[in-house]
């Protein structure tokens, strides 16, 4: 090794201690004056190099630049370092409680009818039926006898219907729609008609205003297989997994068959006889259905003998007290936010 | 409809349980809703004699009574005053339960001790059974110590059913005896015949005739008992009418109630002496005709009504109820009993009318049986004659209109087949044979079968694919998605547009409800909308439940401010805002027009009250923040609405925005009154929108804009305006006095107060420049602006 290596050697082990201790960007700025400032010790060094002998030039130039470098770069690596470690301790000092609550408004809150309502009608459009609507202020003909109930027949309980000074109606059930849409695009038909129908009736498990949630489907060939086949996959599909049901007969005066279905209790399954949604009967009145009476097809101008098909209709908010546990009725028509909210207010 | 078990199992002998009986029964479409045993807490009661009969030596209101149980003597106490030496009566020994599950013992009454006591009707569990107050006196025929249960066969069982309103044959214990047969496999049929009376004149008195002048009665059917002693009825009877639920009067009444419980034929009795004449007639009523019926109800009546008269004066609203003036009475002597067709959208008509719904009127309105009409009778003075001994004439007095021909109707192997994938015609008749049809016939095609008179419903195929279908089971039907798929199914515009906006606002912190769409009919007033407004003449219900539910609504405001005083009255302190989507219900524009059902969305927003609020002013709502969730409302459905100042009658002057959407007026956005604040003990500010979603409905898709690649170039401008110019007339201004170049201007500072003249506020804008090809020299910006500077300043504004 020559004197100018030893020498090189002697000012890098000096600076390497100088940097360790540099401690922010003013002795960074020292140390960078110090070694490569016009009057630096790399500085002066360099200029001395003209005084060896030419053969020892070279080499003695290169290990110079290696270190001139080799000091820049860690200056500069230095330099960020501390940036850092200083925008760090700032940001220390400055600190939030990210317990704090949120500003601004958070998430409001959905109606259970409504939100059941919408996941059954994606059920069915699922199975290719589309929504179908109607007028809620009816008139007789559309109402009742078009649906098969003839003036003053038992079946249409006046005590049941709310009437306006017209003679108009509200309308009863949903069924009317079923009348409007067959004439409005006739068969085939595959249509679910959401809606606000009206009785006069009204104690904890009674409305005056409930809603209904009707579906139709003609065709050729229906088969009570189909309408079977249809609720089953719509139970098995709001409840989350398949259920039991069973079909009884029973009478609508616009579906001959018509029946009555019933779900396993998805709460007990019929094993506990103290349960407070089925009563202990292990099953769930959930729906009115049937084939539809040739008389209405007539009415809604559809061919019986070529056509026929089938219908149900169900109440979306007794589906949605059952999937969320609501007793009261009538409370999901009053606002409530303490209900609404979960209490969570 | 309560049914007796024991009694039911006399027409037809039933293999199951009640409950398994009622669980099928059930299944097959007449429900039975519930099962009754109300004599089933009884234990160890006897019957007893009265032996011996004293007062009580010490109190005045007591009687003692030695009585034969059977097994010795017993001595009871009672307050009952209804007894007398010899008497039968129910007894109850120490350790006997009596009905309400209380157990007896002995008990001292002032020095004498009773054992177990003799029991009142209540008290064995049958209130409706005594026939005077105090101790049921039993009939003779009993010995002493017979157990109290099996001598009056009180361990029955009651089957609450539930009919169908097209199966008027099973409000009969005959017919509901055929329908076990159908539908209960083992079941058998205990042959009953009733026969038919024989018709003619012989009656022991003048009697001028039966007329029939309303086709609403085609068959008339009348006995005669000329000599009668109104009494109580027997025992027997009166348990039965007691598990039937019916309330025993007399033996005479009650034996027409008990037949119809039989035959589902409903009976009237008049008193004979009673009648004006000696003839009936049936016919309309006169539009007007007044008739007080035995409830002492006076009715008006139409001619749609129909009236049993005798000599010109009404005696009976037929098939609904009978008149006071031939009711029958304890004095009555002799009695003429009605059995008759009425037609059954008749009586249904009238008795919904008056509002009478009587267990007669509620058979004729499912339609009676017509070929039990007159057999009824015989059945009637069999048990008259047999079991209280009062004597009817054998011959009947009968007119008629109309005979009743059997009807058939053909069952297609093909038809049933489609709804029950299912065809096995043997096992299908064999259904329908046991129900009471008759294969009349049989073709390639299917199987006729003749229909009983008494199974009206049964009219086409259809209703004999049901008949099948439910003895067959529903159950042994397949279950399959339907074959034929018909292409996707369609949400459509309405739900994706209510999807859209419902989740938008509940995003913006609102809570979806749901309100009643009819309203107390003062909230026009309260809501202060003037006659002039449509919105003031919502059609009112014509027979509400309750006034605050009795108009329709013609806006959404009402039940969303009820709900917030709800809220607010049960102590919710809370801001809250509320949201909905529904129909309002207008009157038609013009005569002849339908009325008008408008979707509309609306939503309030309160601030809450005497709740310390950490963000304090940046959370409360103002017009302006809720002006920001009407317009993220209705861009969520691609439409940019515009606001300009407006008026409602419930809107504060000085706050309230038309809304306007394409063009055309859609809604207000507005600060409620504080005048109906106040009325209404709303405290603090209410902002309220309400939109109408029709303009809203159809998907308008997006529209994107432009890459930008020139940055804009910024320049501020500041300028002093009058207190009536708006910013959206000074921002249409600025752009149009901007030129192209003029991309944008923004609004970032509104001054008013100190400097600035009274009147006017000083307004700064934003405004970028740009070019879409090149980006701006200052220079060339500079012009520009220096000219929109001078345009303003010539339209006389003062610029900063
Ligand atoms: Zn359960």
């Amino acid at each position: 090794m020559n004197a100018i290596q030893a020498k090189l050697e002697a000012i890098r082990n000096q600076y390497m201690e100088a940097l360790v201790k540099a401690d922010g960007s003013e002795s960074l700025q020292a140390l960078r004056v110090r070694y490569l400032g016009k009057k630096g010790e790399l500085t002066q060094l360099l200029r001395s190099l003209g005084g060896l002998p030419p053969e020892e030039r070279p080499m003695a130039g290169q290990a110079l630049n290696e270190l001139r470098q080799e000091v820049e770069a860690s200056l500069e690596r230095q330099a960020v370092l501390l940036a850092h470690a200083e925008d760090e301790a700032m940001e220390a000092s400055d600190r939030l409680d990210v317990t704090l609550p949120p500003r601004g408004r958070g998430w409001g809150a959905f109606h259970p009818v409504v939100q059941t309502m919408n996941e059954i009608i994606d059920i069915f459009v699922g199975m290719g039926f589309s929504v179908a609507y109607g007028p809620e202020i009816e008139d007789d003909f559309h109402n009742f006898e078009a649906l098969n109930i003839p003036p003053h027949h038992p079946a249409r309980d006046m005590q049941d219907t709310f009437y306006l000074n017209s003679g108009k109606l509200l309308r009863t059930h949903t069924s009317p729609v079923e009348v409007r849409s067959m004439l409005k695009w006739g068969a085939p038909l595959r249509i679910i008609i959401p809606g606000k129908v009206y009785r006069r009736d009204s104690d904890q498990t009674h409305s005056p205003m409930f809603h209904q949630l009707e579906g139709l489907l003609i065709d050729e060939d229906v088969s009570l297989a189909d309408l079977k086949g249809c609720l089953n996959t719509f139970v098995g599909a709001i409840f989350g997994r398949p259920l039991d049901s069973r079909f009884r007969a029973s009478h609508f005066p616009f579906t001959e068959p018509s029946l009555e279905m019933d779900v396993e209790c998805f709460a007990c399954s019929g094993r506990n006889p103290a349960c407070r949604i089925c009563k202990g009967t292990g099953w769930l009145e959930i729906l009115g259905c049937g084939m539809t009476h040739p008389n209405v097809l007539r009415y809604g101008g559809i061919d019986p003998d070529r056509y026929n098909g089938f219908a149900w209709g169900m109440g979306p908010d007794r589906v949605a007290m059952l999937k969320y546990g609501l007793t009261d009725l009538r409370v999901l028509f009053e606002g409530h936010g303490s209900f609404l909210t979960g209490g969570g207010y | 409809m309560q049914i007796s078990w024991n009694w039911l199992n006399e027409y037809c002998r039933i293999p199951l349980s009640p409950e398994e009986a009622a669980a099928r029964l059930t299944v097959t479409g007449c429900e039975v809703e519930d099962i009754q045993r109300p004599c089933k807490a009884l234990r160890d009661l006897k019957v007893a004699r009265i032996e011996r009969l004293a007062a009580h030596p010490e109190r005045a209101d007591l009687f003692v009574a030695d009585l034969d149980t059977g097994r010795g003597r017993s001595r009871c106490v009672t307050a009952a005053r209804n007894l007398k030496n010899g008497d039968w009566v129910p007894y109850g020994g120490p350790g006997s339960v009596i009905a309400d599950g209380t157990v007896l013992g002995r008990r001292d009454f002032d020095s004498i001790a009773s054992e177990g006591m003799m029991l009142s009707a209540e008290e064995i569990g049958l209130p409706g059974i005594a026939d005077e107050f105090g101790i049921l006196r039993l009939p003779q025929g009993f010995s002493a110590g017979e157990d109290l249960v099996e001598a009056l066969e009180l361990d029955d069982c009651i089957l609450e059913v539930s009919v169908t309103p097209n199966r008027g044959d099973l409000l009969s214990l005959l017919g509901l005896a055929r329908e076990c047969l159908g539908v209960i496999p083992g079941a058998s049929l205990k042959p009953t015949d009733m026969g038919e009376p024989s018709s003619g004149g012989n009656w022991p008195l003048s009697w001028d005739g039966l007329y029939l002048e309303d086709p609403g009665c085609p068959l008339y059917g009348l006995s005669l008992a000329p000599s009668v002693q109104i009494e109580p009825s027997p025992m027997k009877t009166r348990i039965r009418l007691a598990f039937s639920g019916v309330r025993s009067i007399n033996n005479v009444v009650d034996a027409t109630n008990l037949v119809m419980l039989i035959t589902g034929q409903p009976l009237h009795a008049f008193d004979l002496d009673r009648l004006p004449a000696r003839e009936i007639t049936v016919r309309g009523a006169k539009e007007g005709e007044r008739f007080t019926t035995l409830d002492s109800r006076e009715h008006v009546l139409s001619d749609a009504d129909l009236l049993i008269t005798s000599g010109g004066v009404p005696v009976a609203l037929a098939g609904i109820m009978g008149g006071e003036n031939s009711e029958i009475t304890a004095d009555t002597k002799s009695v003429a009993f009605e059995s008759a067709y009425f037609e059954p959208l008749r009586v249904s008509r009238t008795a919904r009318r008056l509002g009478v719904g009587t267990e007669a009127s509620y058979r004729f309105s499912r339609g009676v049986d017509p070929s039990r009409v007159l057999p009824t009778l015989s059945l009637l003075s069999n048990y008259l004659l047999g079991q209280t001994g009062q004597r009817v004439e054998k011959e009947v007095r009968v007119a008629r209109t109309r005979t009743w021909e059997k009807r058939k109707v053909v069952l297609t192997r093909k038809k049933l087949h489609r709804v029950l994938l299912w065809d096995d015609m043997k096992e299908a008749s064999a259904f329908l044979e046991r129900l009471g049809l008759k294969e009349a016939g049989s073709s390639e095609e299917g199987l006729e079968f003749e229909i009983p008179t008494a199974r009206a419903d049964l009219a086409i195929e259809e209703d004999l694919i049901e008949e099948v279908g439910r003895v067959r089971g529903y159950e042994l039907v397949p279950s399959r998605i339907p074959p034929l798929l018909r292409g996707t199914g369609h949400v459509g515009d309405e739900v994706e547009a209510h999807r859209r906006i419902r989740i938008t606002a509940m995003s913006r912190g609102y809570l979806e409800v749901v309100t009643y769409s009819f309203i107390h009919p003062r909230w026009t007033e309260w809501l202060r909308i003037p006659e002039s407004d449509p919105r003031c003449h919502g059609f009112p219900l014509a027979n509400p439940i309750s006034q605050d539910q009795s108009v329709m609504r013609t806006t959404l405001l009402p039940g969303l401010l009820q709900a917030l005083q709800t809220n607010i009255r049960s102590g919710w302190k809370d801001p809250i805002r509320l949201f909905e989507v529904g129909r309002v219900f207008l009157p038609a524009e013009k005569e002849g027009d339908e009325h008008r059902e408008i979707l509309r969305m609306a939503g309030i927003a309160w601030n809450g009250r005497d709740r310390r609020i950490l963000y304090d002013n940046s959370m409360k709502d103002d017009l302006l923040s809720v002006k920001a969730d009407v317009v993220s409302l209705c861009q969520s459905r691609g439409l940019m609405p515009e606001f300009c100042a407006g008026r409602e009658p419930f809107g504060h002057v000085g706050q309230t925005a038309r809304v306007t959407l394409d063009g055309e007026p859609s809604g207000y956005l507005m600060s409620l009154k504080p005048g109906i604040l106040r009325e209404l003990e709303i405290p603090g500010p209410v902002f309220a929108f309400e939109v109408d979603i029709e303009s809203m409905l159809p998907d308008r898709g997006f529209r994107f804009g432009q890459v930008v690649r020139f940055p804009a170039v910024y320049r501020d401008i500041s300028l002093i305006a009058s207190l009536d110019t708006t910013v959206a007339s000074l921002e249409k201004e600025i752009r149009i006095l901007g030129g192209p170049l003029l991309r944008g201007a923004v609004l970032f500072d509104v001054y008013q107060g100190k400097g600035i003249p009274e009147g006017t506020r000083s307004l700064a804008f934003s405004l970028a420049y740009g070019d879409s090809s090149r980006t701006l020299r200052d220079q060339e910006v500079d012009e520009v602006h220096d000219a929109l500077r001078r345009n303003l300043a010539e339209k006389g504004f003062v610029l900063r």
